[in-house]
């Protein structure tokens, strides 16, 4: 059947208000009486806190509440492990930890106040390398363990011993990833309105995952999930990034309001969002595969240790990701990983897009590269002849036999955008000039969704009112990714009727029901298979209706143009129509929706299971240009083939292509968290360098379309893949221009040119 | 918290009244620096009583060709400078510095005047200037006196301006169709980055395409931006023909480390500071073959 409203490009429900300047965002909220909230963070990564003094700030005129941790109901927090600290108590775990809270009638007497709140300290010797933390005898940062690890997550297979002893060619490498900053353009921001109708805290802002804030909220205020309200306004950007820090901000903004029975609004500048907020995790990585002349590959051994900074927050998960993603979608009979996490003094780290796979991919793409090269095949060719197919098994044990696997088809298409094979070729022959220009590829698989790593399921509210016009509530949320235009679009189809009928409400954690996180680019498949389950039964009610009320059978009639037709293709009445006669006749017209998702398994033992029920596969190809006398690096081209099942609205599927393909650009190339013994140095945009407009590559977006079983209309994911693609694509590049490679991100000026890094505390 | 006054002046006069006035006075043009400044965490507030806004002064808005020289006012822009047909015509170098400078909105702001005086050692407007032998005027209620650049320069973020003068004009000389220029720059990414190293190379050629008076002022190499002087003298008299790319990029590299000793970044620098001679000198060269 021809789709109406899926699988086009409509216009974003939501870009009116955005390009208009009418979308109300975090900071703009203002409520009577309101009070402004600050945060007083530690002097030191790792300190004892042995005073805090608050008498000289509480005279400042105009402050109304000065709290510290004794004054929290509930101190810590977390979504898998409760170790995180509203505000730090005995101890400073790093740097961006909160001391004290100031509400205030002025931001300026906020600030004064801050000025003046006194605290002792201790300076504690701190950890920050993860190698240091995972030592026999390092000292445990969270005095409730006897060492530092957050997490291992073991995967076993066949017996890799033997499999290095089958092996031709056996390669050994070594590699590291960085910390990086979500970067989002709006900075954090809330406000709390105490006691507003029967909630005991409102909470408005900037919050990605308000369920998950709504359970911080209640675990602090020690109070009912039914007694904290969480409305999320207009998000200017997430990337994962606003999850436990906003659980922060709204916990202690919570605290504030009922302190003082007045609203709280707290916006964090760049510098304290920067020092603050969690980071993707860097990544110690240790590769060895073995592979037969041929190029098949017979084992591999795997060694990833991750950064989880002061706290767990989601580091069992992130890891659990690349332990399923490690080798990469090759078939290897024999596999042995093992993922850690363990604490330092280091910022915190957390979700980011990717998730745990873009380390491990800029890892096993280059080693495959590089083993390419040693058995002196083609890139590709060795890829292909170990990729995943239909009726293969991943190292996690699992048949991918119910979805197509499309590797093959996305490898093809990528390489012909690009020109891949002759460009390939061109570039190996000598270069003369300063100026050297290389090809590089990358390919994977992703579980899609949450997988293994907990309840997978989400619901969303469908009325329709008595004019035929419709309101929708879902448990999953719009963060930019454009989740509003796809659920209407649903919706729209499902219904037969115009997207301007649908009004989209904001998330509201009273009114819908609980789905989980808008995370792991599930919002499509999960919440939109939630959308479409109401929908659908709507649409029987509707059917039951015009059949009866026209003496039709309900399998005669179809829902489209806004009107009702019978199968033959005449007209019975318009939507409009029959609403008003159901409304008029008593019938219900509003439906929930839940989807969960099909079952999975998994053994922490082994890593062998079902991890996740359906995944997506994509290629990135990467052409870049190096100076070699300056270092600088350009990407000219990229090409990104992405398999997401079917396109939901293909012109928002190619923008989550521009802006992952370039979000990558900055990970491989520039971006840099300086953090010297758990300081961050690079605490502003003038240090912390992202791409500009001006270092966009020319990007060539191609949508794969294999339509899932379990996918609505067959569609699966988009958001997270494109991400992780990119920094191993550019730095298989980058090393046949420069005939080197280089192991580490990012790959800058300095390691460019002379093959290392440098910084200003030397190393 | 940070307190302070708000001057405005229309003039110069008033301008040069008020710095003499008023205690702790700081200029305001673009802002591109002065408001980056204030937004540190760190910023003093006891250096800051005034803050006096002189991006209305329309005498020092303007660009004369005068006899021998050009005349810059210091509140020109640096998309002024980008745009200017007589920069562009008369000295090209200061428009290819100019528009490797931040972003369109940074240029729309930010000032000739405001970058000397910020004196940092990645000023993208430094060393071309520096290259030009420019001369400042700085004027007070006392008068007026005119620099070097390179004198006015004295150190890194530090120049020789005194309490109550104010930078007002920046002259410089006219060069014949003779001299050639170019400004070379690397940065970290393509828009909105200050110069990881830059390069200003002015020189004339004689008739024999030999270097004459030839300046090299690197950028962010050294404390502050000067002529290396070792190089210069290597090169004058030099065919532009016969030249040694890999002895003079070593030559190079050496007098900036004789300059800076071994510094953290030096590693780096070494190596990128004779590219961008090369770079440099092959530019030149091109253009050199290409107007015969």
């Amino acid at each position: 059947m021809e789709h109406k409203s899926v699988n086009k490009s409509k216009k974003r429900v939501d870009a009116y208000e955005k390009v208009t300047g009418k979308a109300k965002f975090g900071a703009d909220l203002y409520f009577d009486r309101m009070l402004h909230g600050k945060v007083l963070r530690t002097e030191y990564p790792h300190a004892k806190i042995l005073k805090i003094r608050t008498k000289e700030a509480e005279k400042v005129k105009g402050v109304k509440a000065v709290l510290t941790a004794d004054d929290i109901p509930n101190n810590e927090f977390g979504v898998i492990i409760e170790n995180q600290q509203v505000l730090a108590k005995n101890k400073a775990m790093y740097i961006g930890d909160g001391v004290a809270l100031v509400a205030a009638e002025t931001k300026k007497a906020a600030k004064k106040a801050l000025e003046l709140i006194e605290v002792e300290y201790k300076e504690l010797e701190g950890i920050y390398d993860p190698l240091e933390a995972r030592k026999k005898g390092a000292k445990a940062l969270h005095e409730e363990l006897d060492n530092n690890q957050v997490v291992h997550h073991p995967l076993r297979k066949g017996d890799i011993k033997k499999g290095f002893k089958e092996a031709d060619v056996i390669l050994e490498r070594e590699y590291t990833t960085q910390f990086i900053e979500h970067s989002y353009l709006e900075t954090e921001a809330v406000a709390v309105v105490p006691n507003e109708r029967n909630s005991l805290v409102t909470v408005y802002g900037s919050i990605q995952n308000p369920y998950a804030t709504r359970d911080a909220v209640s675990s602090v205020l020690e109070t009912d999930l039914n007694k904290v309200r969480i409305i999320q306004d207009n998000m200017g950007g997430s990337f994962g990034g606003k999850d436990e820090n906003m659980s922060s901000m709204a916990a202690r903004s919570a605290v504030l309001a009922l302190e003082t029975n007045r609203p709280v609004k707290m916006v964090n500048s760049r510098e304290e969002s920067i020092k603050e907020s969690y980071k993707r995790h860097p990544y110690y990585l240790k590769y060895k595969v073995g592979a037969k002349k041929n190029g098949d590959l017979v084992a591999m051994e795997i060694e990833a240790v991750a950064d989880s900074g002061a706290y767990a927050c989601q580091t069992p998960f992130v890891t659990w990701r690349s332990v399923v993603q490690a080798t990469g979608p090759y078939e290897i009979d024999n596999v042995k990983t093992d993922t850690y996490g363990f604490y330092t003094n280091n910022v915190y780290t957390g979700a980011m897009r990717g998730y745990g796979s873009p380390p491990t991919i800029f890892a096993q793409e280059q080693l495959m590269e590089e083993l390419s090269e040693k058995l002196n095949m083609k890139p590709h060719k060795l890829r292909k002849k170990n990729m995943y197919k239909n009726g293969s098994e991943t190292a996690s044990g699992q048949k991918l036999n119910d979805h197509k696997v499309s590797l093959d088809q996305v490898m093809k298409k990528a390489m012909a955008a690009i020109d891949y094979q002759e460009k390939l070729e061109n570039y190996k022959k000598s270069q003369n000039n300063e100026k050297k220009r290389g090809i590089g590829m990358a390919i994977s698989y992703r579980g899609v969704s949450l997988g293994a790593e907990g309840v997978d399921a989400a619901g969303a509210i469908v009325s329709i009112q008595k004019d035929g016009s419709l309101i929708i509530y879902s448990g999953l949320s719009e963060n930019g990714q454009g989740l509003k235009t796809v659920y209407s679009q649903i919706a729209a189809e499902e219904l037969g009727i115009s997207l301007d009928k649908i009004n989209f409400m904001e998330s509201d954690t009273s009114i819908a029901p609980e789905s989980g996180s808008t995370v792991a680019s599930r919002g499509t498949l999960v919440g939109g298979n939630a959308v479409k389950d109401a929908v659908s039964k709507l649409k029987t009610i509707i059917k039951e209706v015009a059949a009866d009320n026209y003496e039709l059978n309900i399998t005669d009639l179809e829902l489209r143009n806004n009107n009702i037709f019978t199968t033959e293709g005449k007209k019975i009445a318009s939507f409009n129509e029959i609403i008003n006669i159901a409304y008029s006749e008593g019938i219900f017209l509003s439906a929930y929706g839940w989807y969960q998702t099909p079952e999975i398994s998994w053994d922490e033992e082994t890593g062998q299971g079902k991890p996740y029920f359906t995944y997506v596969y994509g290629c990135q190809i990467a052409e870049v240009e190096v100076d070699t006398g300056t270092g600088e690096l350009e990407v000219l081209n990229m090409a990104a083939a992405h398999d997401v099942g079917k396109a939901i609205n293909p012109a928002n599927v190619k923008g989550q292509i521009y802006g992952g393909v370039v979000m990558g650009m900055g990970h491989a190339i520039m971006e840099d968290l300086q953090i010297e013994k758990g300081y961050i140095k690079t605490d502003n945009f003038d240090k912390y360098l992202i791409p500009t407009a001006k270092d966009m590559p020319n990007i060539e977006p191609i949508i794969v379309e294999n339509p899932d079983p379990n996918g609505p209309y067959g569609a699966k994911s988009i958001g997270e893949p494109t991400l992780e693609l990119g920094s191993a694509a550019i730095a298989n590049a980058t090393a046949q221009a420069l005939d080197r490679r280089i192991r580490d991100l990012p790959l800058n000026l300095e390691r460019v040119l002379i093959g290392r890094y440098l910084s200003k505390g030397g190393n | 918290m940070l307190e302070f006054d708000f001057l405005k002046a229309e003039n110069i006069t008033d301008a040069l009244k008020y710095l003499n006035r008023y205690n702790k006075v700081k200029l305001i043009a673009g802002g591109t620096d002065v408001l980056v400044e204030m937004h540190k965490e760190n910023f003093s507030n006891k250096e800051l009583n005034y803050l006096l806004d002189i991006s209305n002064i329309k005498e020092m808005k303007t660009i004369n060709k005068n006899g021998d020289s050009i005349e810059i006012g210091a509140l020109v822009t640096h998309s002024k400078l980008e745009k200017s047909p007589v920069i562009n015509k008369n000295i090209n170098i200061l428009a290819q510095a100019a528009v490797t400078i931040g972003s369109t909105q940074i240029r729309n702001r930010g000032t000739i005047g405001g970058n000397l005086v910020n004196a940092s050692p990645a000023a993208d407007l430094l060393s071309p200037l520096i290259a030009l032998k420019a001369i400042v005027v700085l004027k007070s209620v006392n008068g007026k006196r005119k620099l070097s650049l390179a004198e006015f320069i004295t150190g890194p973020y530090n120049t020789d301006l005194k309490r109550n003068e104010m930078l007002t004009k920046i002259i410089v000389p006219n060069y014949g169709e003779h001299y050639y220029s170019v400004f070379k720059k690397i940065k970290r990414r393509k828009a909105v980055d200050i110069a990881r190293l830059n390069m200003a190379v002015v020189t004339k050629l004689d008739k024999k395409n030999r270097f004459e008076d030839i300046r090299i002022v690197p950028g962010s190499a050294t404390p502050s931006p000067q002529s290396f002087s070792e190089i210069e003298d290597e090169l004058e008299g030099s065919n532009i023909h016969n030249l040694e790319y890999n002895k003079l990029t070593k030559k190079i590299a050496e007098e900036m480390v004789s300059i800076t000793g071994k510094r953290w970044s030096t590693p780096y620098k070494k190596p990128a500071v004779g590219s961008l001679l090369k770079k440099s000198l092959k530019a030149i060269i091109k253009e050199v073959e290409v107007n015969g």
